[in-house]
């Protein structure tokens, strides 16, 4: 079932909104469980069963991790200092093989549901090179919905209560919720349990600002994906599909207009099940701030899917970079070799299983493993490099201040995020490889106003549409950068002018989305993942 | 508090981080900031920063990191 969908808008996420209000507050989360099971077996039938066991894992997981915490927590007071660590050490053993089975069990699923096939051709490749006939066989496997998302919800509740971040959840409908939450199981925002489960579990009375808003939200998003979007989705199929027939400044406005695409398409989505909770007076994690006005790598990646940088940095980078293993490396490079490489070691050895799981969680491919090195090389190279730029910036008496500087700063990032769209939207590594030496060869201006542009599958109308989209996302972006909230000022004005912006705002989308003869929905990019 | 200082300075120079309180929300220190930090912090301070005591919390200042590394050393 599709967010964008008149089942979910006009039936599904309307009865289960009356619902919700209709019963007594105590309950109330039972309609959004019951609501986020009939989503799930709706899209995804009998694969319900593999969420159903994630929940289980770490439902008695964490029940048997939570007794050794609380049993160490009593008995502590009474320890003498060598009683204490000796206890602690018996217990971790426990809760080792506890979050073990957890992991095992999640990660297991994901990996030999999502990426078995991936394993199996590598391992081919591998066996033909040395002559042999035996080849694995592909299994053909449909994957249950969002498994890659709530993967990550299940074991960073699994491994916060390990490490006695927070207690262990003893209700198991409220674990079975913050799991399969309809609004967040198809594309995220990856959600962590203190922030989400109270609130599901909390029954919230109607509120009209949250209702409003929500559906404001719900519009946005609707704008985005169906105005936008769906309407880019033609010209960027066409050349990226017969990418030999085109060169210079086609491919360079298919990869800007790819670029344009997945944004408005995840960003769009983010906003329709924000707005989908807000509604029911729940406050999802934000997904996206604003992306494009980044200065640099790690400030995109600090405003783009969010949740799941969030996720890698916690789960990955400072486990990683933090252990003793590589302090002491650290350490050693810094006293024996170079203090600017030393303190960089372990953060270079985080951020590469960082990049890796980045890459591979996006896809079984070895295309998606490319573009996860392609930000980890330029990362390290940044890092390792910083006193030559800091150096050439001041041999040439340029302060990073300066505000033409920092608007340099942006469009590099942008040119850079470019090129990381275009190895994540092409067939492989080569054939982005070659779009992009592509670019080089008969390059022209022209190209912009002779109407080729409009030959492949697009009309002038959406070409203006696609334009006067992109020109409200870049407006609204900026005023938010700005620190302007445009909702609030919208909301603040009298009855007459609101409703005429959000008529305005219902029209653009109903007239302007791209549906109908001659179009056809585009499924949510992230959603496959 | 003031061995702190110094090497906040070294990591991250023209901060004033004596009056900065929004390190963090502010984007003045970023997730490799951290580490480093962390790391000389663990060097100097002789104790033990897990991933679980790196919230933001701990960060947003000079003294909440600085009572973070008080409150490890009681602990040990």
């Amino acid at each position: 079932m599709a967010y964008t969908s008149y089942v979910y808008l006009l039936l599904f996420l309307s009865i289960t909104f009356l619902a919700y209000n209709l019963v007594p507050n105590k309950i109330k989360w039972l309609i959004l469980l019951l609501a986020s099971y009939l989503f799930y077996c709706i899209s995804s039938e009998n694969l319900v069963i593999y969420i159903v066991i994630s929940t289980l894992s770490i439902y008695f997981s964490g029940l048997f991790i939570q007794k050794f915490n609380d049993k160490f927590e009593n008995a502590k007071k009474y320890l003498s200092k060598e009683d204490r660590k000796l206890l602690k050490a018996k217990i971790a053993r426990y809760k080792k093989i506890a979050i073990a089975f957890a992991l095992i069990i999640n990660f297991g699923l994901l990996l030999n549901l999502k990426y078995c096939n991936f394993f199996a051709e590598t391992a081919n490749s591998i066996i033909h090179c040395f002559n042999s006939s035996f080849s694995i066989p592909w299994r053909n496997i449909v994957l249950p919905l969002g498994i890659s998302f709530y993967t990550l919800q299940a074991t960073s509740y699994i491994i916060d209560v390990y490490r006695g971040k927070y207690k262990a959840d003893r209700n198991l409908g409220r674990i079975a919720l913050f799991l399969c939450f309809f609004p967040q199981i198809v594309e995220g925002p990856i959600g962590r349990y203190d922030q989400l489960a109270d609130q599901l579990y909390e029954g919230h009375s109607f509120n009209y600002e949250n209702f409003t808003f929500g559906i404001q939200l719900i519009f946005w998003g609707l704008f985005k994906k169906i105005v936008i979007a769906d309407r880019v989705n033609t010209l960027v199929n066409t050349v990226f599909d017969n990418y030999v027939n085109y060169r210079g400044m086609t491919i360079i406005v298919s990869v800007l207009l790819y670029t344009l695409q997945i944004y408005a398409e995840f960003s769009g989505c983010m906003d329709i099940v924000t707005g989908s909770s807000q509604i029911f007076g729940i406050h999802l994690s934000k997904n996206f701030k604003r992306p494009f006005f980044a200065n640099s790598i790690n400030d995109f990646w600090r405003r783009w899917n969010i949740t799941l940088g969030t996720w890698l940095r916690d789960y990955i980078f400072y486990p990683i970079s933090l252990s003793k293993a590589f302090m002491k490396l650290s350490k050693n490079v810094k006293k024996h070799l170079n203090v600017h490489f030393g303190k960089l070691i372990p953060a270079t050895f985080a951020l590469l299983f960082v990049w890796l799981g980045n890459g591979f969680w996006h896809g079984a491919s070895w295309k998606y493993i490319s573009y996860g090195m392609y930000y980890y090389v330029l990362m390290i190279l940044g890092m390792f490099c910083e006193p030559l730029f800091s150096t050439i910036l001041s041999a040439l008496h340029i302060k990073r201040k300066f505000k033409w500087y920092h608007i340099f700063q942006i469009v590099r990032t942008f040119i850079i995020v470019n090129i990381g769209m275009l190895i994540f939207r092409a067939d492989d590594l080569i054939v982005a490889a070659k779009m992009l030496i592509s670019t080089f060869s008969g390059f022209t201006f022209a190209t912009l106003a002779n109407g080729s542009l409009l030959t492949l599958g697009i009309d002038k109308l959406d070409m203006q549409v696609i334009m006067f989209g992109a020109l409200v996302i870049f407006i609204v972006g900026l005023l938010q950068e700005k620190g302007y909230s445009l909702r609030q000022t919208i909301a603040s004005k009298n009855i007459v002018l609101r409703w005429c912006v959000y008529f305005t705002a219902i029209f653009f989308v109903i007239i302007l989305g791209a549906y109908g003869v001659g179009y056809s929905p585009a499924d949510f990019i992230y959603a496959q993942f | 508090m003031e061995k702190l200082l110094v090497i906040m300075q070294e990591i991250k120079p023209g901060v004033d981080f004596k009056k900065e309180n929004n390190l963090i929300e502010n984007c003045i220190l970023d997730s490799l900031d951290i580490v480093t930090l962390v790391t000389e912090i663990c060097d100097e301070y002789d104790i033990e920063i897990t991933p679980l005591d790196v919230v933001p919390e701990n960060f947003q200042s000079a003294e909440t990191i600085y009572k973070l590394i008080t409150r490890l050393q009681n602990e040990d």
